[in-house]
């Protein structure tokens, strides 16, 4: 980790970030836009992609379905856009600021472990599953070459627990071991991964304060109640189990109302029981993609705000990378559902995106 | 040696079914530089399965060699042929089976290690169990209301299963740890059992067997334990006896596998850069040096019988940026070639820097730590350690040897000044001549690498670049007329005017080169262009300033053996002769570090960056093994 810079040093690292997220947050797709995303000609598509500042998926884009110019899949290339960005925001930071949005980007790799696990557990060839990976880039820490080479999961397990995720991994190794579950190994990495994120806003919340910590609740308290509905209503889950299974949180829903909303019995009931600022936000859902897109919709407005105060500079970088990855995956929805030939009203109901009020 | 050799771009054709053999007899003529096939009608990939089954086979050949060694040299014979993609398959199968049995027994290894620490673990907990006076077999009746378990869970679940467990009506209560383990005893309704499972294989609980025998009678458990490790014992020798047993079985097979996997290599690896096909139809592409196409052809003769075509060509224009660069160098230069390398690999048709790096650096080096007995004492230090390190010794040696010569030029020996009269001057006599000396090197240098860059773009076909840029032949004249202008000034010489002229003429060449390149508005064209010429003023002028260091470090290097001397000669004779030992070393061990770096610095900075764009790609051939992949 670099060194911590000067006083002056840090005043112009700092200015060179809210300069560069202003910059970039002019980048953000408003509802607009991404709705003449949707009506666009097929030929158009790709002016407004690189109009868009995504010149990685207009470089990848073909109008046919089954012809991609570029070799990466769309998830790919959304991802390297991310990180491309990413690697950006961090060059002046250092310290926890620092180590924090590099751990942001760490999903992206425990989603390549996630990968490779499936991909032992169903016995595929190492070259399969190498191709569907995330290219990490600087951000990459895992040998996938040697780790898509390990016999089986046991292997596999054993390899990423002498590395980097050690401490998330070994957990996950522990569980599946105990039940042979691929459902254990995901829900613990997943667990792991955010659970170390909260340890990793720690810092930044006591010396960044509110803005930082703001979005920070918005989103482990959104993945806190998503969790819970479908552990406790898709899987069934015992109460126990779904509290076990949510990520420690001192924010708004903490560990004391989390298990007394997984011991209700219904989806109703649950929402009825959220604080009254909650029971706004989710009013007239009753199903858990709803509550997610609601959730989201809070957390993506929260985030504006953020991005448009005067906040401190790493909180508004988070804020900016919060409402880049929404926009992506709403573009990804509409490109896969032009590629799909979908009509464009059912493109609009599967985005279930409320206007943010960006730009 | 100034320059990369010329090559030639093939695509060789063959049948599909004699690719590995190709690709095998391409690796033994060893000047076969792969590259991504260029002809479009072919669209299959047909050597893609094989580098699959090769990197497959290869990764678990290595973990089956660090398990069961094979430390025999491999010699490949000349005639072995490359297995085809069927025994690559056939050998990756067995290396799997292999490995899983060796895999098997690692596994149970692990699960014996693992078993012998719970057994310790049970052998403490029933001592504190005892001491507590608790009646065993009465809390782990299995008739009870009450459902106890006692196991062990990682440390930093503690607190996450207490709370879940909590909502069960279940207790948990921690009586020991050891390590990141956190062993308890779970109890609750054993009505709400079923509830607690997933919760527990979770949280990676594990539960601790305690058998009936060890719930009654305290000798009866300790007989039972001291039974157990005797059984997990013989069962771990049992399992060392396996991995030997497995060792000598596969050991000759392995050896085998070793030297297939090695001819398969070639195919393998010219598959990462692109092999092509059409139904039996496969073409391997890449670079061969121009001189070498003779003996390539006799060799696929001889290999093929005909049964091939070989496209040749030129490289084509627009490729020039995608061709591997392959200097060979002779043995003496060869040691400088990394400190090259460091900054970038030339392009292929650019000029190569290492000679006058070589010369250059070493004049540098000598210039700036001039001294007999300085330059002695790197020399045999660097003759001493040549074994540790290896070609680098000759850069010391050499080094050594040059700061000797300008020692002697200089009249310095450990910094003793009085000892030797100069050859030629004293820097600290006569400063002012060996200044105005440095900035003179530092003219011709950097005339010299503007010479190189016009050379390269012209190359390059950047043919308005090579005249008109900053960095090209406009550069040059400006440069030229604007050190002739400042000589005059000094009066030096009487070359005001024509210099001025030349100064003038070369600026607004590259002004309006600026000017023409600059695609933008009016303002930003006026404004990009007024800074990118006042840039290249500044630039040169900063750069040729570059060069005083040089005569500062002989100065330096001076004054610092006069500060030492000074020190020395307020001390009794001991101390007098101590620090001038200690004071020569740290000359020898800060200055020689610091002027080494200087120098290179003026190469990479003042000389490199003005010619060598250093992103050119190294010629990489293929080989029979990755240790010998370089020509």
């Amino acid at each position: 980790m670099p060194e911590p810079w000067p006083d002056n040093v840090t005043r112009t690292m700092s200015a060179y970030l809210n300069t560069r997220v202003s910059l970039y947050a002019g980048r953000l797709w408003n509802d607009a836009a991404l709705d003449a995303l949707i009506s666009v000609a097929d030929e158009a598509v790709t002016d407004t992609l690189n109009r868009g500042g995504l010149p990685q998926l207009a470089a990848g884009y073909s109008p046919k379905s089954g012809q991609q110019q570029d070799a990466r899949s769309l998830e790919q290339r959304l991802i390297a856009q991310i990180l491309d960005e990413t690697r950006v925001m961090i060059r002046p930071l250092t310290g926890p600021a620092r180590t924090f949005l590099t751990f942001w980007t760490a999903r992206f790799e425990i989603s390549n472990v996630k990968t490779l696990l499936r991909s032992k557990l169903s016995d595929e060839r190492p070259a399969a599953a190498l191709a569907r990976l995330i290219p990490m880039g600087a951000f990459g820490r895992l040998d996938n070459q040697d780790l898509a080479h390990a016999e089986d999961v046991g292997e596999l397990l054993r390899r990423l627990e002498a590395g980097p995720y050690a401490g998330i991994v070994r957990h996950a190794r522990r569980a599946f071991e105990q039940s042979r579950d691929p459902f254990t190994l995901d829900a613990a990495l997943d667990r792991g991964y955010y659970e170390g994120l909260t340890l990793h806003a720690q810092p930044l919340e006591n010396t960044v304060g509110t803005p930082f910590r703001s979005l920070m609740a918005n989103l482990i308290d959104r993945i806190n109640l998503v969790w819970l509905l479908r552990y406790r209503f898709n899987y069934k889950l015992p109460p126990a189990q779904v509290y076990y299974l949510l990520v420690g949180s001192h924010y708004s829903l903490p560990g004391t109302r989390l298990q007394e909303l997984a011991a209700l019995d219904s989806v109703e009931a649950v929402l009825a029981a959220l604080p009254a600022a909650w029971q706004v936000k989710v009013s007239g859902v009753t199903d858990i993609p709803g509550v997610f897109a609601r959730m989201e919709q809070a957390a993506a407005e929260q985030a504006l705000r953020v991005l448009r105060s005067g906040a401190p500079d790493i909180a508004r970088a988070f804020a900016y990378l919060i409402l880049r990855e929404r926009d992506l995956r709403a573009i990804r929805a509409v490109l896969r559902g032009r590629h799909l030939g979908l009509a464009e009203a059912d493109i609009r109901t599967a985005l279930q995106r409320e206007p943010a009020g960006v730009m | 040696m100034l320059r990369a050799e010329p090559l030639l771009r093939i695509e060789l054709l063959m049948l599909a079914s004699e690719a590995q053999d190709a690709a095998l007899t391409l690796a033994r003529f060893g000047a076969f530089n792969p590259a991504p096939c260029t002809l479009k009608t072919l669209k299959e990939s047909p050597a893609v399965a094989y580098r699959e089954a090769w990197l497959e086979a290869e990764a678990r050949l290595s973990k089956l060699l660090e398990q069961c060694g094979d430390t025999v040299p491999l010699n490949i014979p000349a005639d072995a042929e490359a297995p085809a993609l069927a025994d690559l398959e056939e050998l990756n199968a067995w290396l799997k089976e292999a490995w899983g049995r060796c895999l098997a027994c690692h596994e149970n290894e692990a699960q014996i290690v693992d078993a012998l620490k719970h057994l310790d673990a049970l052998e403490e907990t029933l001592a504190k169990l005892e001491r507590l006076n608790v009646d065993l077999a009465h809390l782990l009746r299995a008739d009870s209301l009450l459902a106890v378990s006692i196991g062990s869970l990682p440390a930093e679940s503690v607190k996450r299963v207490t709370e879940a467990l909590a909502m069960t009506c279940h207790l948990v209560s921690r009586f020991d740890r050891i390590g990141e383990q956190v062993f308890a005893v779970i109890a609750g309704p054993r009505a709400r059992q079923d509830e607690v499972h997933g919760l527990l294989a979770q949280a990676g609980w594990r539960e601790l067997p305690v058998p009936d025998e060890l719930r009654t009678h305290p000798q009866a458990a300790r007989t039972w334990m001291e039974a157990e490790r005797t059984r997990l014992n013989t069962q771990s020798g049992a399992a060392c006896r396996i991995m030997d047993g497995l060792r000598d079985q596969f050991a000759p097979r392995l050896h085998e596998a070793r030297l297939r996997l090695a001819l398969a290599r070639p195919l393998a690896e010219a598959a990462l850069a692109g092999v092509r096909g059409k139904g039996g139809l496969a073409a391997l592409s890449g670079w061969v040096p121009r001189r070498q196409m003779d003996e390539l052809r006799h060799t696929l003769d001889a290999h093929f019988h005909g049964r091939y075509g070989l496209e040749v060509r030129e490289p084509a224009a627009d490729e020039t940026a995608r061709v591997p660069s392959l200097v060979r160098y002779p043995g003496w230069l060869a040691p400088f070639v990394p400190l090259v390398k460091g900054y970038g690999i030339p392009r292929y048709g650019e000029f190569d820097p290492a000679l006058p790096f070589a010369f250059t650096y070493l004049l540098l080096f000598g210039a700036m730590f001039g001294d007999i007995g300085h330059g002695a004492v790197i020399l045999l230090l660097a003759a001493v350690l040549h074994r540790r390190l290896g070609r680098m010794a000759w850069i010391g040696i050499a080094a050594g040897a040059v700061s000797m010569l300008f020692g002697l030029l200089y009249g310095s020996i450990f910094g003793y000044e009085d000892i030797l009269s100069p050859l030629w001057l004293s820097p600290l006599h006569d400063p002012i001549r060996v200044l105005i000396l440095a900035v003179g090197f530092g003219v011709g240098f950097i005339v010299f690498t503007l010479l190189v860059n016009a050379r390269n773009k012209f190359v390059a076909g950047q043919v308005g670049e090579a005249l008109f840029d900053s960095t090209g032949l406009a550069g040059l004249v400006f440069y030229l007329g604007a050190v002739g202008s400042v000589v005059s000034l000094a009066g030096a010489a009487e070359l005001a005017e024509p210099a001025a002229w030349m100064a003038g003429l070369g600026i607004v060449t590259i002004a309006a080169f600026k000017w023409v390149e600059a695609r933008a508005g009016l303002g930003e064209r006026i404004l990009v262009t007024a800074i990118e010429t006042l840039e290249t003023g500044i630039n040169l002028f900063s750069n040729t300033l570059s060069f005083m260091r040089v005569a500062a470090f002989s100065l330096n290097h001076v004054a610092l053996a006069l500060a030492i001397f000074t020190l020395a000669n307020g001390l009794d004779t001991a101390g007098h002769w101590l620090t001038i030992v200690l004071g020569n070393i740290v000359i020898i061990v800060l200055e020689g570090g610091i002027v080494a770096i200087q120098a290179l610095r003026l190469m990479y900075y003042e000389g490199f960056s003005r010619f060598f764009s250093g992103d050119g790609t190294e010629f990489v051939p293929l080989r029979l093994s990755p240790q010998a992949a370089r020509v």
